[in-house]
């Protein structure tokens, strides 16, 4: 008699396992159905939002293969690259949208796509302070960064006081990306 | 093997889990009451944390992703966690009584520590390789033990301290928190290099 | 009934009073929209999981409630987290990996195994708002003090004299613990007064 008990407990404790797993599940896949296209949406507009901030001129934006794009302004100029690059930061993965001039010689800009640097230090690296000293910065040569003291060659820019780490990131990110895609494009 | 030595040092000291990332403050302020806890604490969490880095690497790489199961993560990684945690209590109530008995009514509230899910979400995020994911779940443990032990050392103080009355308990412990999560951005400098 | 709704507002307020939940208390909390946003995402998944645990109750061997309450909780979470990076993709991002750490908020597990599993469905709905509310309540109070030292601003508008120097460590992870330390001190003060009060009107 409590035998059968037993093996009718560990059944039903089964049966409720498995029919919450399977609930669960459906339920997840009918959210990720109608999430998906949303978040596929978001990405690319935001990605569209950051070229335009940097290319104001931009017209067109053609995605010419996976994180590069081709920025065309009036009368089918040809305004710039743009491309995604990303790496470790001091918190986390540090994701990077770079432009640069048609020529490949100077920056004209970057934005931060996503990071998890420290609120008020590291995040500032996505805030126009920092940014604005990458337009229009040369990429003949390696960018460098310099702490607690204004930039006295061309080819540097100024750390973000206590977040250097967050600083040398976004530095390191952008040479080895422009290395990257130097390679590709010859 | 840089590359390694680093990920521990952030997962211990620079980003220190309770410190910098809030997880695993629950038993944080329940338990650092006394040192010789703090520390059981500690090891039974740095156990399953390093055990659980490596269980939940394989399964997100072996069966998540190759069966584009993603959205499913959290539910996947939570019942890994539980299970874990219910195998390496019976594991060590086996094969070891004695840390049993040292490590044993630890173990359950290890489960609802966020530390662990979030050491995962974290392995995750970052991208890790198997071996980096290891040593990330063994410092991040580490860390916690760190930060448990001197919370727990700096109360057994605080009995013979005057704390002001509304303060007592959770209050004064926050900010005594404050003040070493303080401290521990000083270390942010070892790895600027 | 009413009570059930009110306890957590006050009396049984989940950060103040039970000091559980803390992760995702402190680490978003960098901003008034944060913590709101935080708030009602918890509220989403602590009002939903007690409403599912309360009606299946009875059907749910007691030997492995916690795994099937924790499973139920992870999938509104997995619901929760799609919905907002799908419609609020900006705010998803800033709240990054703390959303899914909705799962082990104890406030949330602490509601279904206390609450929800014994009691009636309405019942069970109004215990999880009114924590639910509690609990956003706290979160906004603590993100607006930090957003206003630390940034200056209440819900991105500029409130603060102009030259005023932001308390980058109200942002840091520091302030956030000693914030919620003061104000968990200033809760019990506020606390025992409305007590005495009460005991003098009561003669």
């Amino acid at each position: 008699m409590i035998k059968k008990r037993r093996e009718n407990n560990t059944l039903r404790i089964i049966m409720a396992l498995a029919v919450v797993g399977i609930l669960s599940g459906a339920l997840l896949v009918l959210v990720y159905n109608y999430s998906i296209p949303k978040i596929r949406v978001n990405v690319e507009n935001e990605t569209e939002r950051a070229i335009k901030n940097i290319f104001p001129q931009a017209e067109k934006i053609q995605k010419t293969k996976d994180d590069f794009f081709k920025v065309t302004g009036a009368e089918n100029k040809v305004a710039g690259y743009a491309f995604i690059a990303e790496g470790n930061g001091y918190q986390g993965i540090i994701k990077l949208i770079i432009g640069v001039d048609p020529k490949f010689t100077e920056i004209k800009g970057m934005e931060v796509l996503e990071s998890q640097e420290t609120p008020g230090l590291g995040a500032e690296i996505a805030g126009s302070k920092f940014r604005k000293q990458f337009e229009n910065l040369p990429i003949t040569q390696k960018i460098e960064y310099v702490k607690n003291q204004k930039p006295t060659k061309p080819n540097q820019i100024e750390a973000i006081t206590g977040a250097t780490i967050s600083s040398r990131a976004v530095v390191n990110i952008i040479n080895d990306g422009v290395n990257e895609v130097r390679k590709n494009v010859k | 093997m840089e590359q390694l030595i680093l990920v521990f040092i952030a997962a211990s000291i620079t980003n220190n889990f309770v410190l910098t990332y809030f997880l695993g403050i629950c038993p944080f302020i329940g338990v650092s009451n006394k040192t010789e806890s703090a520390v059981g604490l500690g090891i039974a969490t740095t156990f399953v944390m390093t055990i659980a880095a490596a269980v939940t690497w394989l399964i997100y790489h072996y069966m998540l992703v190759p069966f584009n199961l993603v959205f499913l993560q959290y539910v996947t990684f939570i019942i890994v966690i539980a299970s874990l945690v219910q195998f390496v209590e019976m594991f060590i109530r086996k094969t070891s009584p004695p840390l049993y008995k040292a490590l044993g009514i630890f173990l359950p509230l290890i489960t609802t520590n966020c530390a662990i899910l979030g050491l995962t979400l974290f392995m995750v995020l970052r991208n890790y390789n198997f071996l980096e994911a290891i040593i990330f779940g063994l410092g991040a443990g580490v860390g916690f033990t760190l930060a448990l032990v001197i919370m727990a050392g700096i109360r057994e103080e605080l009995e013979f301290a005057e704390v002001p009355k509304p303060l007592k308990g959770a209050g004064i412990t926050l900010i005594i928190a404050g003040m070493l999560a303080l401290a521990f951005m000083g270390f942010g400098g070892i790895i600027s290099g | 009934m009413i009570k059930d709704f009110v306890k957590g507002l006050w009396k049984e307020n989940p950060i103040f009073v039970q000091v559980l939940g803390m992760c995702p208390t402190l680490a978003v909390t960098t901003k008034a929209l944060f913590g709101l946003s935080m708030g009602l995402a918890t509220t989403f998944v602590v009002v939903s999981s007690s409403v599912v645990i309360s009606v299946v109750r009875k059907f749910v061997p007691r030997q492995v409630r916690i795994p099937i309450f924790t499973v139920i909780i992870a999938t509104f979470v997995t619901a929760a987290d799609y919905f907002l990076k799908a419609n609020f993709f900006q705010i998803s991002k800033a709240l990054g990996p703390y959303v899914p750490l909705i799962v082990v908020n104890c406030v949330i597990l602490g509601r279904a195994e206390a609450f929800a599993s014994k009691n009636k469905v309405g019942r069970s709905f109004l215990d999880a708002l009114g924590m639910g509310v509690g609990f956003t309540a706290a979160l906004i109070v603590l993100g607006a003090i930090r957003e206003i030292l630390g940034a200056g601003t209440i819900f991105e508008f500029p409130i603060m004299w102009k030259g005023f120097t932001n308390w980058i460590v109200m942002v840091l992870p520091a302030g956030a613990f000693i914030t919620l330390g003061l104000l968990v001190g200033v809760f019990n003060i506020l606390d025992k007064k409305m007590k005495t009060r009460r005991e003098i009107a009561k003669g």
